[in-house]
């Protein structure tokens, strides 16, 4: 599994950020219960923890923990705060 | 998609007069409101999406009568999904008022729905629900401003202790009384401001506006929710509360059973019958029918009593008091990547799980996935493999005479077909399983009286619903067998019965009774003397894998089409037989 730091130049999927990191999401796949959930463009968020063997991220919104799926968090890209 | 069947909604509901909606994102109460206001109850839990479709009641303000309506939870109005259609219909309908709960722990997207139901210009009262949580989190929310912001009325509350309701009662006779037009001047309301703004920049900046930073301590509670969604100690959390579940169902299960039911029964309830009908009836079939060894009297508070009601009763007890915590959406987080090898998500667990209640409230419940595709993964894995209690509680009671070890093998073999009949129809079955995308609930001790209220509805509509059916299969076992007509079929069915499954020819009961009720495919087989171990398991084989009961088979047809309940009936049924034959067959080679 790679694994980078999170800078401010380059953005990376949420997938892979680094544990518990604020981020800024820079982009996200459009699915209506993602933008509902407060998982928008710009939105800060923390990324929690990724489980292992294709298990879902876990991104805390507020006070609230959202649990994606990899095949969806894959696919929100994130940047540095 | 056929979402036209999912929702089996009266078109006569949305004509009613006097409509006030409780409206809100997904697990922020609603349910609990509607309990506290009308007095009816309702099934709430702790997690997203328990309201697949509305409820309606009655509440009384002042001296006017209203229509409370619980809509299903919808994070926007947009109408992406049948939940939040159902609810923009409702929006139109010409409601009176408009009650919105808000979570305080997470403002800005629920101040967001807020602003899209302003838009329908009705009168609305914001309830400003689990301020105790948000405040352990550290955030404090002025509800004055809040209010000023919104420009409706916003009372803080605590639904699930009942605080505020009576508040947000007033509030909302308040309203009412109002002339309607109070949007009129729309220069001097802030409510309306979002016309010209982006609702979700709006949110944003009324959320932080009212919002203040405070010093919350985490309860233990709060820490431990967070813990458990990790695999350490998530995992092992996990696998002791499956146990502990498990134990206190099986456990206490026997106690009620051997320590109170069964002397019950069969000191005192059997022979006070046996005793009264041998007096008045002479003997003969009718006699038999009643009080024979398969009559009506005696297996009829046997096996629904002893048999089948302790079992019911703990599953319930267990189930209600996991998904009231707060405990079911963490155990689909961990165990998302091995149920994502089986094409589900995470998410379906809960719904799975349900089905070790009961087959019937498992289907309906599966609505709340996304895709039709795993509504039927979900809906076939839970015919085929998942026995419900009332089977569960017999097989217990059937292997109970020779070991526990055959109950966790035909765990493990129930596991078995589970994976492999949603691996297949995974490959399958057309379309695609959306992943998993799960706002975790707060971590809770369930609120004692929405909890006894939450049990005792499940168990009387267990009573309703299962009463007819299993009397009808009690009434058929018990003229089949004392009549004599068993014998007749028997001989048709006795190379499956006996040369294929290697089964005494009463087991043919068994597999009569199967079509009706689940546990009717277990209960014959304890009325038969000198079972072998061996036997003991292929019968239960048969029944664990057998089709599912007749109420399944009406609700497949009916959230599905007749067709899909057909193909799940006879390929359960070709399952059944093919599994536990080999079984025996496979066991006769070795032995």
């Amino acid at each position: 599994m790679k694994k980078s730091k999170i800078s401010s130049e380059t953005t990376q999927s949420i997938y892979y950020a680094e544990d518990n990191t604020q981020c800024i999401i820079t982009d996200t796949p459009d699915y209506s219960i993602l933008k509902s959930l407060g998982i928008v463009k710009n939105a800060s968020v923390k990324k929690v923890f990724t489980h292992k063997l294709g298990g879902p991220v876990l991104v805390r919104v507020g006070s609230r923990e959202i649990a994606i799926g990899k095949d969806i968090a894959v696919r929100i890209m994130v940047g540095g705060k | 998609m056929a979402s036209c069947h999912e929702v089996n909604e009266d078109a006569e509901i949305y004509k009613k007069e006097n409509k006030i909606l409780l409206m809100g994102n997904p697990n922020v109460g609603k349910s609990v409101f509607f309990s506290d206001m009308t007095g009816i109850h309702v099934i709430s839990s702790n997690y997203a999406g328990t309201t697949v479709t509305y409820t309606e009641g009655t509440v009384k303000l002042g001296d006017q009568n209203y229509t409370l309506i619980d809509v299903p939870g919808t994070y926007s109005l947009e109408a992406t999904s049948e939940a939040e259609a159902v609810a923009v219909r409702f929006m139109n309908s010409n409601p009176v008022a408009v009650i919105c709960v808000l979570d305080a722990t997470n403002l800005e997207r629920n101040i967001k729905l807020g602003l899209e139901i302003q838009k329908f210009n009705i009168p609305i009262v914001y309830a400003l629900n689990l301020v105790d949580v948000a405040k352990r989190h550290g955030y404090e929310i002025n509800a004055g401003l809040l209010s000023k912001e919104l420009g409706a009325p916003v009372i803080p509350t605590v639904a699930v202790k009942g605080e505020g309701i009576k508040d947000l009662k007033e509030a909302l006779q308040k309203v009412l009384s109002q002339p309607k037009n109070i949007c009129g001047s729309c220069a001097s309301c802030p409510g309306c401001k979002e016309n010209e703004m982006d609702v979700w920049d709006r949110a944003k900046e009324i959320a932080a506006k009212v919002q203040k930073q405070v010093n919350g301590e985490l309860s233990f509670l709060d820490k431990l929710g967070s813990s458990m969604l990790k695999p350490w100690p998530g995992i092992p959390i996990a696998l002791l509360v499956i146990i502990l579940s498990i134990g206190v169902i099986v456990g206490f299960g026997k106690v009620l059973q051997d320590g109170i039911l069964l002397p019950l029964v069969d000191g005192i309830i059997v022979p006070f019958f046996r005793k009264l009908f041998s007096l008045v009836i002479p003997e003969g079939v009718l006699l038999n029918v009643l009080i024979g060894e398969y009559g009506i009297f005696v297996i009829g508070f046997e096996w629904i009593i002893t048999l089948i009601l302790p079992y019911v009763f703990l599953f319930y007890v267990v189930f209600s008091f996991l998904e009231d915590s707060g405990i079911l959406p963490r155990l689909s987080v961990l165990f998302d990547n091995i149920m994502r090898k089986f094409g589900v998500q995470g998410g379906s667990m809960i719904t799975i799980l349900m089905g070790y209640g009961c087959a019937v409230p498992a289907i309906i419940g599966s609505r709340t996935a996304t895709t039709k595709k795993e509504r039927l993964i979900i809906a076939s894995v839970i015919c085929f493999a998942v026995p419900c209690i009332s089977q569960t509680g017999a097989l217990i009671s059937l292997f109970a005479n020779f070991s526990p070890l055959l109950l966790v093998l035909m765990f493990l073999l129930s596991f078995a077909v589970m994976m492999t009949v949603s691996g297949i129809l995974g490959r399958v079955l057309k379309g695609k399983v959306d992943p998993l995308v799960i706002e975790i609930p707060n971590l809770l001790m369930p609120n004692a009286k929405a909890y006894g209220k939450k049990l005792m509805l499940r168990m009387k509509n267990f009573l309703v619903d299962a009463e007819v059916p299993m009397l009808f299969s009690i009434l058929v076992a018990a003229l089949l067998k004392e009549t004599g007509l068993l014998n007749y079929i028997a001989v048709y069915l006795e190379p499956i019965v006996s040369g294929w499954l290697g089964l005494p020819k009463e087991a043919v009961i068994a597999l009569i009774l199967g079509i009706i009720r689940r546990e009717m495919a277990v209960a014959p087989l304890l009325e038969i003397e000198g079972l072998t171990a061996l036997q003991a398991f292929v019968g239960g084989t048969v029944a664990l894998l057998y089709l599912p009961c007749l109420s399944v088979f009406g609700i497949l047809t009916k959230e599905f089409n007749s067709k899909v309940a057909l193909a799940i009936a006879c390929s359960t049924v070709i399952n059944a037989l093919l599994v536990a034959g080999l079984i025996n067959q496979i066991a006769h080679m070795i032995i």
